[in-house]
């Protein structure tokens, strides 16, 4: 990933990738649109590339815009025919059917209530219907997926859950240094921790938190005082 | 409009409660205050006379203070008015019913209103021109510009800030006409004020006896229920506010006034000390490079801190709560001292009724120990009603004018 790269404003047209383009194909991620033949953002924030032809805008955001295939962190609403109504912070409720959690069949329903919080696979997204989720793989195994009990549970801006989940950050390897936990990260902004304390679940919340504003560099330092912290 | 509006908002979530309830029972807060630790007041002046944003931690409130010429009403014919609006607009996770109707907006308004109008802490009569014919009219805009609980506190702060802040332009009324003067002309003149009432607010869980200090919105929404105390700087009470579903006793709403008196007495000290740096600066001519919202926002703009300004008070306020916090382990009806003094506090003729109440004997005030006390019903009460009723037969035996 580029590391030094420029800020960008909504409407802002980007003729970098411009030039690129007219030699190979691009690919044009979140925060760009082709018009016609200009690339122009959509999103303000700093521009990333990653070689050799993706180019997105890595941009402030708390509001959860659903794709299909993601890790969403819900919490239940309600109940509605067969189905549980869902908020994965989207503009729309989303809905998972009780046939779509494990082991599940007509009779035999998920016990889940309104507060409840459920760690979901995005199966359907669409501009125009309602998103729909499910807890099973394509085998009808449940994997990590399902309800989330005990532990503590914030929301943080989508930045934050998606360079988590990076596969080149090093904050939960080095938290992992310090304290035993369980994690789940919700590309929709929403984070579910557990440790073996309630004092080690909060640092370890508040830890996740401060790293949003820390670059790669301050993340050892502050997962290092997180140790201290616990120990004192 | 989003259809799952307000689910941005944390402690809406089993897990959420879960935790904070365990977190209280042993006496921990998410962000590692003690129970009775606030967070950190900034304030910012603004360029213009009566703009003020307060932060509160995360919680963010804007007070602007404007004028006009108007007519008095008719059952107050040589008073100005002073008019409170509150919007909750800035909050971006409401959507327009919760931002008018909803039950904390409207307990906001209430509070402003009962804080700063039924108190009478701005001298009206002073805001009069000609009897009948024209008075100042006051409006006091709140816009809450983030929510992180602890809105009340927050914008009492800013209200008031705001107010003391302000200065109106001079003007005579002689002959029918009335002639407004320029700042150039005539020195423009501040509000007078008859006591300076700022809010704090407890939350009360059930799980734990202790209430908690300045919450945060997820403290807040996990709470039980929550006590909203305004004292003025004379430490007289202003406002109560109380809901919620925990029996409270009253011990526990004892314990609050207390410590949220002396709180009030340093908000206002220090409230007191940041428009004397504000003033410093103006005389200095320090200009300003932005006007309005953004001199406001602006990173460079001077923001007065709580912890700074008030290091060496702290530790007093901090030796007086140790003090109030012995007494209510010993929970004997002895009369503070503090009390007695704002007894010989010189007190203008028109306070409110209920004020008269605190000024008697503290002995009267705390709740006696054999008497057993009954659950107050926590539904939304008029300022201190229970404790008027209370304290009428002292009031008799009491010399009053001491």
């Amino acid at each position: 990933m580029d590391s030094g790269s420029a800020i960008v404003m909504p409407g802002e047209r980007i003729t970098s990738i411009e030039e690129v383009a007219k030699e190979k194909r691009v690919i044009l991620g979140p925060g760009l649109r082709r018009l016609d033949d200009t690339v122009v953002a959509s999103k303000a924030g700093p521009l990333r590339h990653k070689e050799p032809n993706t180019f997105w805008i890595d941009n402030y955001q708390r509001r959860y815009v659903p794709a299909r295939g993601d890790l969403v962190l819900g919490i239940i609403k309600g109940k509605a025919g067969d189905l549980y109504r869902v908020d994965i912070g989207s503009a729309d409720i989303a809905s998972i059917p009780y046939l779509a959690f494990e082991a599940a069949t007509k009779k035999n329903r998920p016990d889940l209530n309104p507060g409840d919080i459920i760690y979901a696979r995005v199966l359907n997204a669409s501009a125009d219907i309602e998103p729909e989720l499910v807890c099973v793989n394509s085998n009808g195994k449940r994997g990590k997926l399902g309800l989330l009990a005990d532990g503590f549970f914030f929301k943080c801006t989508l930045n934050l859950g998606r360079l988590l989940l990076r596969e080149n950050c090093p904050a939960l390897a080095a938290l992992t240094r310090e304290l035993a936990y369980e994690i789940a990260i919700g590309v929709n902004g929403r984070i579910w921790v557990k440790a073996n304390s309630l004092r080690e679940t909060m640092a370890l919340s508040n830890a996740i938190l401060t790293l949003e504003q820390a670059g790669y560099t301050e993340i050892d330092k502050i997962c290092d005082s997180l140790g201290d912290v616990l120990q004192a | 409009m989003f259809m799952n509006t307000g689910l941005f908002e944390p402690g809406k979530t089993k897990t959420e409660r879960k935790f904070v309830q365990q977190a209280v029972k042993q006496s921990q807060r998410l962000d590692g205050r003690k129970s009775g630790e606030s967070r950190n007041v900034e304030i910012t002046f603004g360029g213009e006379y009566g703009s003020v944003i307060v932060a509160l931690g995360e919680t963010k409130v804007m007070a602007q203070v404007t004028c006009d010429m108007g007519t008095p009403t008719t059952s107050r014919p040589n008073e100005g008015k002073l008019q409170l609006f509150v919007t909750l607009a800035g909050v971006s996770y409401l959507d327009s019913v919760q931002k008018t109707h909803d039950k904390r907006s409207l307990t906001l308004n209430s509070l402003l209103e009962r804080t700063f109008r039924t108190s009478r802490c701005v001298d009206l009569e002073s805001l009069c021109v000609a009897s009948e014919l024209h008075v100042w009219c006051i409006r006091v805009d709140v816009n809450v510009l983030n929510h992180d609980g602890n809105l009340y506190d927050a914008s009492t702060i800013a209200v008031l800030a705001a107010l003391m802040h302000f200065r109106r332009p001079d003007v005579t009324f002689t002959d029918g006409e009335l002639r407004t003067y320029t700042e150039k002309e005539r020195d423009m003149i501040p509000l007078l004020f008859l006591h300076y009432p700022v809010s704090v607010t407890y939350c009360i869980y059930t799980s734990n006896f202790q209430p908690f200090v300045d919450p945060t919105l997820l403290e807040e929404n996990c709470a039980d229920s929550t006590i909203i105390l305004s004292f003025n700087s004379y430490q007289e009470l202003c406002t109560l506010n109380a809901g919620g579903t925990v029996p409270t006793d009253v011990r526990t709403i004892m314990q609050c006034a207390r410590s949220a008196a002396n709180r009030c007495k340093a908000m206002v000290t220090f409230v007191r000390k940041a428009l004397d740096l504000d003033e410093q600066q103006r005389l200095q001519g320090s200009t300003r490079k932005y006007t309005g919202m953004l001199g406001l926002m602006a990173k460079s703009s001077q923001k007065l801190s709580f912890r700074t300004l008030m290091k060496g008070e702290q530790k007093q306020e901090q030796q007086q709560q140790h003090k109030s916090e012995d007494m209510d382990i010993e929970a004997e009806a002895r009369p503070s001292a503090k009390l007695e003094e704002c007894v010989a506090e010189n007190v203008e003729n028109d306070q409110p009724a209920q004020e008269e109440d605190l000024r008697m004997d503290a002995s009267g005030w705390l709740p006696q120990e054999a008497e057993p006390e009954p659950i107050i019903d926590l539904t939304k009460q008029g300022p201190g009603k229970p404790k008027r009723k209370r304290n009428k037969g002292n009031k008799k035996k009491q010399p009053q004018s001491s």
